[in-house]
Formats: structure tokens, sequence, C-alpha cells
């Protein structure tokens, strides 16, 4: 019995085992494959399934027309993988992908997309990726790889507002998952707020999906800061630490994004949640393109209507657009393609850009969107354009 | 790896919170591990599917008194029952027909925990849900803030342990459950059916998650996942404080709390797993069955 007590923990420990969830796309005559790591179970599967909801319905209105190349009609496969947000799982299944011959990638969050991008680079592998990772995802060392929706890259457009709509911001902390989107988000976004005359005070970082955020808040509470970045921190991650923030008494602002803002209200509680602004969050439609959406998530799904997917939208459409503009589904050619395709989307006008930062057009610019918690429910605030040299 | 590390010095007030966020997160996870050493020490069975009826229970809960309206003392009594009654269907149809094995059990519990945890992302959908306070707002003592939920659900904890202690030490059920813990045969000898006692034991240990369900999900939210860490924790606690004993998952509990508070506050969140396990491996060579354990 010593033996079983003693195999009882590595039992327990051998139980996180998972495996792979595939789920297969529809059938056409000539078909372009586009396999998508998400993560579908996890802490982080809210985002993942939200994106994975929203690209199906673009690929559907995008096949329904197809995508001629000469005489030939393509459309496009999403194959979607449950990356679970580990990154051991996220490589396997890119190279799964890749010895089935698959030459189109989707993946978000970096430490799934950065442990990738050198496989992907080396086969010439068009990857484009919902992730930040700097310069180690995006620049001139991998010119197939894409970043379709600003991370990091939205505290260029989001400090410089704040340092005029809320001048009463000076010292700020940051707190993000101990991980590669968490080192990176909290790198540039404490360079960003510096350059931009504000005061970093703290910097933590704390295991992603954990229960219990007492102690890292605890941590936060004590630099007295004005705001809290919460970066790269995505999911019930942030309603937990901000609810645990406000229960040790932290008054100050705080600053989200990449979440769906209704379900960060329910976590957090409306007290809690009261006042924070969300950024690169659209809480309320505004355009008709962008209640069509809408509309048709509500239709399909029922409420809520996770604001994320707002930002999974439009970036199919370009990829589509980069194919038909190449005339040729070689990812090397689509890829030059997609550097030059300006697309006119639910954000206005969006292309690749940010050369100046990374060397190379290679990350989505478009406006983005500024929500805000009031009266306990997320409220559209304003939309600040893509700032000019960046 | 961390980035700086700028609070203020370890202080009394901060000591106090740090050890009183870490007592009333420890009191939970307690809980939740009395399920697990209930079953082993009585069946020798690591329930794995434990985690999943804490999960479905805060979902029950949620769906019960936040999406129908329900009031909570109605939610929280029917969660029980479904909990129970699930407990009861795994202990015949998965735990019976294998007699009870430890690895099969073990095995069988994983596939059926991940089919659960999947099927719940199915049906219940991405977005987590919370559960409301039903003891809104903060107590503040000195400079020790404290939201009054989780004192609510430390005092529930502690509650109920004191009452299982009492049930098993006092009453006959519970007599009978001991008596099949120390030897099976003798206690049938004695005219206890074993049968029963297993599943009285299972509705017993899934009512417990049922209740730790309801705790965590007004404090830390409802998602398919959220039984994955408790039951990790779970795990250790019971092997720390010693397989079956109900004193030893106590103060087990209490011990992984504040470590885990005092280690996330003062080095990181991301060394309180490498200190419970370093603790863990610790208490394995120095003392295998646990500080409270016993040979069987």
């Amino acid at each position: 019995m010593t033996i079983a007590r003693r195999g009882f923990v590595a039992l327990g420990a051998a139980g996180v085992a998972t495996g792979l969830g595939l789920r297969p796309g529809f059938a056409a005559d000539k078909t372009i494959v586009l396999g998508c790591s998400l993560p579908l179970s996890g802490p982080a599967a809210p985002t993942g399934i939200s994106t994975q909801r929203t690209i199906e319905h673009a690929f559907e209105l995008i096949n329904a027309k197809g995508i001629m190349i000469g005489a030939d009609r393509y459309t496009i496969t999403p194959q979607f993988y449950d990356n679970k947000y580990v990154p051991a799982e996220a490589v396997s299944i890119v190279e799964k992908m890749l010895a089935d011959g698959t030459k189109y990638l989707f993946s978000t969050g970096s430490g799934n997309s950065v442990p990738v991008v050198q496989k992907t680079t080396d086969a010439k592998v068009l990857q484009l990726s919902g992730a930040s990772g700097k310069d180690h995802l995006t620049g001139p060392k991998f010119p197939y790889s894409f970043r379709v929706q600003p991370t990091n890259e939205t505290a260029y457009a989001v400090y410089p507002w704040l340092k005029t709509s809320y001048p009463s911001i000076k010292r700020v902390a940051h707190i993000n998952p101990s991980d590669e989107a968490g080192f990176t988000e909290s790198e540039d976004r404490r360079m960003i707020a510096e350059k931009n005359g504000f005061s970093n005070v703290g910097n933590e970082y704390f295991k992603r999906g954990s229960t219990d955020m007492y102690p890292v808040a605890t941590r936060m509470a004590g630099f007295n800061a004005d705001m809290i970045d919460f970066g790269g921190t995505i999911g019930r991650d942030q309603g937990l630490a901000v609810k645990a923030l406000r229960e040790l008494g932290y008054k100050g602002q705080v600053l989200i994004g990449y979440s769906d803002a209704k379900s960060f209200v329910d976590i957090a509680g409306p007290e809690a949640a009261e006042g924070a602004l969300l950024f690169d969050t659209l809480a309320e439609a505004q355009t008709p393109d962008q209640k069509e959406l809408v509309d048709w998530w509500l239709k399909k799904y029922g409420p809520p209507f996770p604001s994320y997917a707002f930002l999974m939208w439009d970036w199919p459409f370009m990829l589509a657009e980069a194919i038909r503009k190449a005339q040729s589904i070689d990812p090397v050619v689509v890829a030059e393609a997609l550097r030059t395709t300006v697309h006119h989307g639910i954000f206005g006008e969006e292309k690749f850009g940010m050369k100046s930062v990374y060397g190379i057009d290679c990350s989505l610019t478009r406006q983005i969107p500024m929500s805000i918690i009031k009266g306990g429910k997320p409220t559209y605030l304003a939309t600040i354009e893509w700032p000019a040299g960046v | 790896m961390s980035g700086r590390r700028e609070c203020d010095p370890l202080n009394t007030t901060l000591l106090l919170q740090v050890v009183l966020s870490g007592l009333v997160t420890g009191l939970i996870y307690m809980l939740i591990a009395l399920g697990v050493t209930l079953l082993f020490g009585i069946m020798r069975v690591v329930n794995f599917i434990h985690g999943e009826f804490v999960m479905l229970s805060a979902f029950a809960i949620w769906f019960i008194g936040v999406d129908q309206g329900w009031p909570m003392w109605v939610a929280i009594p029917i969660a029980v029952a479904v909990a129970a009654a699930m407990a009861v269907l795994c202990q015949r149809y998965l735990f019976k027909p294998l007699q009870y094995d430890i690895l099969n059990c073990f095995i069988v519990g994983i596939g059926a925990s991940f089919a659960i945890r999947s099927a719940s992302w199915a049906i219940f959908g991405p977005e987590p849900q919370a559960i409301p306070a039903m003891l809104p707002g903060v107590i503040k003592l000195g400079g020790v803030f404290m939201a009054k939920q989780r004192l609510l659900a430390a005092g529930v904890c502690i509650v109920l342990a004191i009452a299982l202690y009492l049930f098993l030490h006092y009453t006959r059920p519970g007599k009978a459950m001991r008596a099949v813990e120390q030897d099976r045969e003798a206690a049938m000898l004695m005219g206890i059916n074993p049968e029963s006692v297993y599943v009285t034991a299972f509705m017993i240990s899934a009512a417990l998650a049922a209740v730790g369900g309801a705790m965590l999900g007004s404090v830390f939210g409802v998602d398919p996942e959220m039984g994955a860490e408790p039951l990790l924790k779970s795990f250790i606690i019971v092997q720390i404080g010693g397989m079956g004993s109900i004193a030893g998952t106590v103060i087990a509990g209490l011990f992984i709390g504040v470590a885990d508070s005092v280690t996330g506050t003062l080095l990181g969140g991301e060394l309180a797993f490498i200190i419970d396990f370093a603790i863990l491996m610790l208490i394995l060579i120095v003392r295998p069955k646990g500080l409270f354990g016993y040979d069987v």
C-alpha cells in the first residue's frame, strides 16, 4: 500500500496529460487548409472558443464567394486544434500540421506561437498569430509570420491617449502571466509607458490560470499605483485579479484588454469592475458592420456577444484578399501580397505595418477601441487612431 | 524571470494579511480534500472525478441560483443532492465494476474527468460565470482586508469539517465507515455491509465537493476548469496530511494554504506550486505515510 500511496501523487500529476482536439472544416473542390492552433479548453478557452466561432463564420462568408485564382475556385478550410494554451501541445500540433503538409497556420497566444515560428519559417508556412511575442515572432528573420491582432503594440496607441485623457495617472504598475506573453507584454508596456512620461512603480507576474489571486494582488496593492496595467492577462484571471485587488483595498485605475468585457464584469463583480478601462475592446457596436456581426452571433449562439469576436473578424478577409491579389496559393507569394494589402474592415483601414519597430511590415495596425465599465456594464468610450510613424 | 519586487518589506500588517488569506484559501482546499481522503481511507479509491463534482455543483448552483433566479438556500441543497446522485452513479457503474482497484479506478477517473470537462465546455459555453457573494463587502481590521464572502466560505468549511468528524466518530454509519476503513473483513463479520458504506462515503464525498463548489464558485468564479487546481492541491494536501486522516487533511490544508500565500506574496505566485511539491517530496522522503497517516 505504501507503493500505492507514493503512486497516488505521480498518478495525480499524470492526470494533467491531455489529448488533441480536432474539428474538421467543410469540403470544397479546391481547398486551402488553414491549421488553427487555439486554446479550446483551459483557462484561456473563452477567447479560443470565441475566436473559433468568429473565424468559422468569416470563412463561411469568404467561401460562399470563393477565391478565384485564374479559372480555379478555392475555399479556405479551417481545421481547429486545441492547444489548451500549453506551449508543448502547440508545438506538437504544429509539427503534425507540417507533417501533413499544411501551408497556412493561425495560432493564438505568444506562448503557443513563438516556439513554432522558426519551424514554420523553415517550412515556408504562412503563420498568422493573434499573439504578442515582439520580434521573437515577427521581423525580418520570419518573413512569413504576421501578427493579426495588435497586442502589446496597442500600448503605442493607448499610453499617449491615457496621458491626455487621464492626466492624473502618473504611477503605473504592471501585472502579467509568467510566460512568453506576459514577459513581452510587460517589457514593452513598461518601455512605452516610460517613453510617454509615466513612472513604472511595480511589475509582477503570476501563474496563468491561478485560482487564488490574493498573493499577487497583495503585492500589487502595495505599490500604491495610480493605475495597474494588466497587459497580457486574459480570461478569468483578469476578473479574479481585479476582484482580489479591490477586496484588498486598491482604489486606483485598472487597464485590461483582450477579453470579453461582460465575462470580466461577471467574474470581478460589478463593484470591483466599475471604472475599469478596457483597451482594444469594443463593448458596443458602433457601425453597421459591427452590428451585423453582433446580430449574427446573437442569432446563432445567443447572448452574451463576446467583444473579443470583433478583434478576430477582419484578418480572414485580409488573408483571402491577399491570396486573390497574389493569384497564387504559394505562402511565400501570399505573404508578400499580404504585406501590402489594405483592408477596410470593422475598424476602418487596416494594414500590416510597424516596420519602424520590427524592421518589416508584419503587425496589424488599425483603430484601437476603448471601453469602460460604467454602472456595472461595459460601455463604449473612445476610438484611438493608430499613431503616425509607428 | 520575475520582475522587480518593490512591495513594502514584510511587516506585521502584511504578515497578518498573508496568513489570513492563506488560512481562508487553505480551508476551502481542505474541504475538497476531505472528500478525497474519505474515499481513499475507506475504499482505497483515488477519485479523479472529484474535481468535476466541484465544477458541476458550482454550475448547478449558478444555473439554479443565478440563471433561473432561485434563492441560494434552494440552489445549494439541490446541487448537493445532484452531486450525491452523480456520485452514486459513478460508484455503481464505474468503480464497483472495477472492484475498486486503485490503478483501474484512477485511469477510468481520468478519462471520465476529461469527458465531463469537455462536455461542460460544449454545454456551458466559453464564458466564465460567477456565483454572487452571499455576503458582499469587505471587512477591514487595522490594515488587514478580507472579503466577507471568503470569511463565510471559511466558516462553512470549518463547520463541515467538524460535522464530518462528529459523524465519523459519534454516529452509527460513521462508525461503520471507520470499521470498514480499519478492517473490511472484520467489519463484514460484525454485520456491516461494505457496499452500503461505500455508497454513503461516495455521497458524503460528493456533498463536500458540492459545498466546496459553492464556496469556490462564489470566490473564484465558475468555469469547466475550476475543479482542476483544487483537485491537484487536494492530492498534495491528502498526501502530506496522511491518506485517510481527517485531522491530517485539516492541518495540511491550512499549512498549504498559508505556504501558498506566503510564497506567492513574498516570492511570486509562480513559485507556490514549486514550494508545494518541494514540501510534498520532503514529506514523502521523511515520512512516506504523511503527517498523520498510518500503515494499512
